[in-house]
């Protein structure tokens, strides 16, 4: 994919330091991450409304920042930018009514006119007259997003733009973005700390934590294969955990989990090493007490007691602790209709196995990090 | 006592533009921007709030009369004219109007200014179709309290402009001769006649420091 919002970018503020170098195309890329990671730091930055020490933005291949930190620097003032941007309560002009916002950005004759075709689009024009003190949730995420579009801009981001929205009201403006994106062929960046809205409108992600870009790729690349410890985190993954390698073979990678042997896929680590790994969910499968044993549960099992169990409309969901020296718990998830005659009821003792593919190796990390980020739990 | 109506209308009317203008660029400078010297500025500005007004026009004598630079190089004669008044007169209504001003503005959300330039609009467009309709209230409010009390001041125009019928006097001097005098019906009917327009400006003020009904 062709890039064509460009932005590398670094900036110091009293105890952070963000630094972003991501790419966009004619797409929607989610910036991930949690509060207070830099996600709309690095959106005002792009729109032109904090101005970082150093680094470079350009939009279709025309410069918007660019300095070395030192001497003189180009920095294109943000109403000359062309960047769209969705605040995240939206900003809308309180003394202006629907109409009156949607033409905010719109200069000439005809600028009521086409103010009035962009509400009509997002169905909005029986509200038109409407202040936004008097527009449900919905419909002020709709006006901000219409006045935005109305001025042609040439690059869209959106701040956490359905957090306080219904359900209801999410989904529908969810698949209206993709298609609006699609039809706009815009870049469009997309701030969120929710991993569902992430999977509803993107198409790649950026994960960010601690003001720095941790990992960009496609959303099941980035979830199946977190870069990082910090990333897994990010995304509020179960069942993280510290290992030691013991060996590493050619069946696979064996780990000591505090004293239990976990069989990893191969990956070419040295012993002694510790690293910080991940049990997929959905990997993690109940032993049937009174059947026989099938050649997918030959490794990693585990003794475990039930803690409880969520039955979704799409999904089971049992937390269990397992019975040995870690006293960890995992979280096991699998179709509604798997185990259906197996009670998982609390405090039942079972045995699981985990398929060493779903026993998902991080980095190696430092052993600074590794104990303080261990202490800190997940 | 139609002579000294007429001046102080005059002197009002010009006393409330210069708070007008005045006001409106030192509230946004106080609100907005940051620079070093903007606490002295602050205090400079809100001193007439409490030094005697007698005090002010003397300093204004300085300010304005000869030596000054907008004596000698703009060859303004403000002494003992009704200009000359005015600008006392706004000297010690301006603070009124800045604290009120000041705070409206301040009470913007910066969000909205942002919006306004991801929506291509320049500071100044900012400023005249964001911020100023938005802190209107607070600006107005501190506008008609600020004339008022220009409208009522006695001691810094006097020792600018002095007391000449029909050129420098006002109605609060009015009621000063009128009770030395011994016209106490004339003290009592320009009292009167101030009392209740200073009634109306605070009334007006009150009703717009109210939150509007939207």
């Amino acid at each position: 994919m062709d890039a064509r919002l460009v932005v590398d970018i670094e900036k110091r503020y009293p105890g952070f330091h963000l630094q972003v170098r991501l790419t966009v195309g004619n797409e929607v890329l989610v910036l991930y991450g949690p509060s207070g990671a830099g996600k709309t730091q690095t959106l005002r930055a792009i729109a032109g409304l904090v101005r970082p020490d150093r680094g470079e933005i350009a939009l279709d291949g025309r410069p918007l920042f660019r300095s070395n930190g030192r001497g003189r620097a180009l920095n294109v003032p943000a109403h000359r930018r062309r960047i769209g941007y969705v605040f995240q309560d939206y900003a809308l002009f309180p003394h202006l009514t629907a109409l009156g916002n949607v033409a905010f950005g719109l200069r000439g004759p005809g600028r009521r006119e086409e103010a009035m075709r962009w509400l009509r689009r997002m169905r909005l024009e029986q509200v038109a007259g409407l202040y936004p003190s008097q527009l449900s949730g919905g419909q002020r995420q709709r006006v901000a997003i219409a006045r935005t579009l109305a001025t042609g801009p040439a690059a869209l981001l959106l701040d956490e733009p359905f957090s306080a929205l219904d359900p209801d009201a999410k989904g529908r403006l969810q698949r209206g973005l993709r298609e609006l994106q699609a039809e706009l062929a815009l870049p469009v960046v997309y701030v969120t700390h929710s991993l569902e809205d992430a999977f509803a409108v993107g198409q790649r992600i950026a994960v960010i934590a601690e003001g720095k870009l941790q990992q960009v790729g496609t959303l099941e690349e980035v979830v199946s294969r977190p870069a990082s410890w910090r990333v897994a985190r990010a995304f509020g993954l179960p069942n993280l955990l510290r290992a030691r390698v013991r060996r590493a073979t050619a069946d696979g990678l064996h780990l000591d989990w505090e004293g239990l042997e976990l069989v990893a896929a191969p990956r070419e680590l040295s012993a002694g090493q510790e690293v910080l790994a991940y049990i997929r969910p959905e990997e993690v499968r109940f032993i049937y007490p009174d059947r026989p044993l099938s050649a997918a549960v030959r490794h990693n099992r585990l003794r475990v007691r039930v803690l409880e169990q969520r039955l979704g409309p799409d999904f089971r969901l049992v937390r269990v602790r397992t019975e040995g020296p870690s006293w960890a718990e995992l979280e096991v998830r699998s179709p509604p209709s798997t185990y259906a005659d197996l009670p998982l009821v609390p405090d039942r003792e079972l045995e699981v196995a985990i398929r060493p593919s779903g026993i998902v190796v991080l980095e190696a990390l430092p052993q600074a990090e590794a104990s303080a980020e261990g202490s800190s739990g997940s | 006592m139609t002579e000294a109506l007429i001046v102080t209308l005059k002197v009002t009317g010009l006393a409330t533009l210069i708070i007008a203008v005045f006001g409106t660029l030192l509230a946004l400078l106080l609100a907005r921007a940051r620079f070093p010297g903007r606490t002295l500025l602050e205090l400079l500005l809100a001193l007439p709030l409490v030094l005697p007004p007698t005090v002010v026009g003397f300093f204004l004598l300085y300010i304005l009369g000869r030596g000054s630079p907008l004596h000698d190089w703009l060859g303004l004669e403000l002494l003992f004219t009704w200009q000359g008044a005015a600008v006392a007169a706004s000297v010690v209504g301006l603070p009124l109007m800045l604290q009120s001003a000041r705070a409206a503005i301040a009470a913007v959300d910066p969000e909205l200014e942002d919006a306004a330039r991801t929506l291509g609009r320049s500071e100044p467009e900012v400023l005249l179709r964001v911020t100023l309709p938005l802190a209107h209230r607070g600006i107005l409010s501190g506008l008609f309290l600020g004339s008022a009390r220009a409208l009522g001041e006695f001691g810094a125009t006097l020792m600018v402009a002095g007391n000449i019928p029909g050129r420098t006097r006002t109605l609060p001097m009015v009621v000063y001769d009128a009770a030395l005098g011994g016209d106490l019906a004339l003290a009592a009917q320009t009292s009167a006649l101030l009392s209740g327009i200073a009634f109306l400006a605070l009334a007006l003020t009150r009703r717009l420091e109210q939150p509007a009904r939207r």
